[in-house]
């Protein structure tokens, strides 16, 4: 998948984008700021569902979006890193901690990117289903690119390891994945404009 | 300055792989906005006061000046969303660099339009009706689309990665402009309207007007649950009394 097309950011600054989806670990300070930023970043887009209903709804959805991605990082990071250290896997408390920031800023990224548009369609909908649907399609865009950012970076530390521990790794992330889908969904359905609000 | 955008006009038709790597290069990247920019306003604009034709008059002017408000509009609020997309995917892009991808791409799409637009007017001019050429419309901006695209593939990179990075970019661009072109409504016109309005009042969605337009195409028509409830009338009855033309007071 990777091919030699150079990356397309300037030499002199990288964008935000690039620094905050960046491979390269850095201190537990400017890990955790990277963290922040991106759930600041998703907060950007439960503000502009929440400019379907106004109000308080601007604050509900902003807290919401951010909250999937909180809940994943605060309950599902550690886990992770127990259970991937539990079968002997080359993991650190401070990669784990970069692989989440890197993975949820990037969620948190691309929620922001989808806001405008997410709030064309939040106010001109009519129909709340379809308002639904079109909330449902972000976050699902999001998380994905999130997870994928999380697994791809947690499979390039174990390329290492003998193929029977490899798979025994390979399968606690395949079960984290499920683990983190649901428990976003979970904390995520409880915006109101997937609760079919108006 | 002038010659520039006069070159890039011609790479927009004849070298996507030239202005994408312009836009990837960064630099100055002025007569590529200048040159995509207008190409997109002349092309939008062109080819909405071809769609009015089916109505004409007025309908002329307001259509060839929403379209390229709408498609400019569309720009605006996708770029970001583009911009993340390939960030997130690890294909991060200077952000005035993905601007001017977009643009480009949008531009390019607006020339094939202008291209389009004899044979809409043809149709139109022959006696295409209504519900049809709405289709063909969407017919031309879907190809218009597929050009634009393969400029911005050869932007990201022509490999799964890209592939899927455009796809993503895709849906929010399809969902986004097919609902910004819906709020500012008519282009066609309605042909029975005995005035021509700017914009319709907001109703429904743009998916929900697919769908009807689709139907209503092939001559089935759905029987709105607003008009039966008015006539006193099941919205669903068990045997239909022929075809309803409520779908023609619709405008798109």
């Amino acid at each position: 998948m990777e091919q030699s097309l150079p990356t397309i950011v300037s030499a002199s600054q990288p964008s935000l984008g690039a620094r905050l989806t960046s491979p390269d670990t850095q201190g537990a300070t400017q890990e955790l700021a990277r963290l922040g930023a991106g759930l600041g970043l998703a907060a950007l887009y439960g503000l502009a569902l929440g400019a379907r209903s106004g109000g308080m709804a601007l604050v509900q959805h902003a807290l919401g979006a951010s909250a999937g991605l909180a809940a994943v990082g605060v309950l599902g990071m550690p886990a992770l890193f127990v259970l991937l250290a539990l079968v002997d896997a080359p993991v650190s408390p401070g990669a784990m901690l970069s692989v989440g920031a890197r993975s949820l800023a990037s969620a948190g990224f691309v929620l922001a990117g989808l806001a405008p548009s997410a709030a064309l369609l939040a106010v001109t909908i009519e129909s709340p289903d379809a308002a639904a649907f079109v909330t449902r399609a972000g976050l699902t865009l999001a998380g994905s690119i999130g997870l994928y950012q999380l697994t791809s970076s947690v499979r390039a530390m174990l390329e290492e390891l003998p193929s029977e521990q490899r798979l025994k790794c390979n399968v606690l992330l395949f079960g984290f994945s499920l683990f983190a889908i649901m428990l976003a969904a979970r904390v995520w359905y409880t915006l109101p404009i997937l609760k079919g609000a108006a | 300055m002038n010659s520039q955008v006069l070159q890039v006009f011609d790479e927009l038709l004849r070298s996507p792989r030239r202005v994408a790597e312009r836009s990837r290069a960064g630099g100055d990247l002025r007569p590529l906005f200048v040159a995509s920019l207008g190409a997109l306003v002349l092309g939008a604009g062109v080819f909405g006061a071809t769609l009015a034709t089916s109505r004409g008059g007025l309908q002329l002017l307001y259509s060839g000046l929403k379209l390229p408000l709408a498609m400019v509009g569309t720009m605006l609020l996708v770029v970001p969303a583009f911009h993340a997309i390939a960030a997130g995917l690890g294909r991060p892009l200077s952000f005035s660099g993905m601007i001017g991808l977009t643009l480009a791409a949008a531009g390019r799409g607006a020339l094939v339009l202008i291209a389009l637009s004899p044979l809409i007017w043809l149709s139109f001019d022959r006696g295409l009706s209504y519900h049809p050429g709405v289709l063909l419309a969407a017919a031309c901006y879907a190809l218009a689309g597929v050009a634009a695209l393969d400029l911005v593939l050869k932007g990201v990179g022509f490999d799964a990665r890209g592939l899927v990075i455009v796809s993503l970019f895709a849906g929010v661009l399809l969902a986004t402009g097919g609902q910004t072109a819906w709020m500012l409504r008519p282009f066609l016109g309605r042909p029975s309207a005995p005035s021509v309005p700017f914009f319709r009042p907001r109703e429904s969605s743009f998916w929900d007007a697919v769908q009807q337009s689709s139907l209503s195409s092939f001559g089935v028509y759905r029987v709105t649950r607003a008009l039966s409830s008015a006539e006193g009338r099941s919205p669903n009855p068990p045997n239909p009394p022929g075809p309803r033309l409520e779908n023609s007071d619709e405008s798109r």
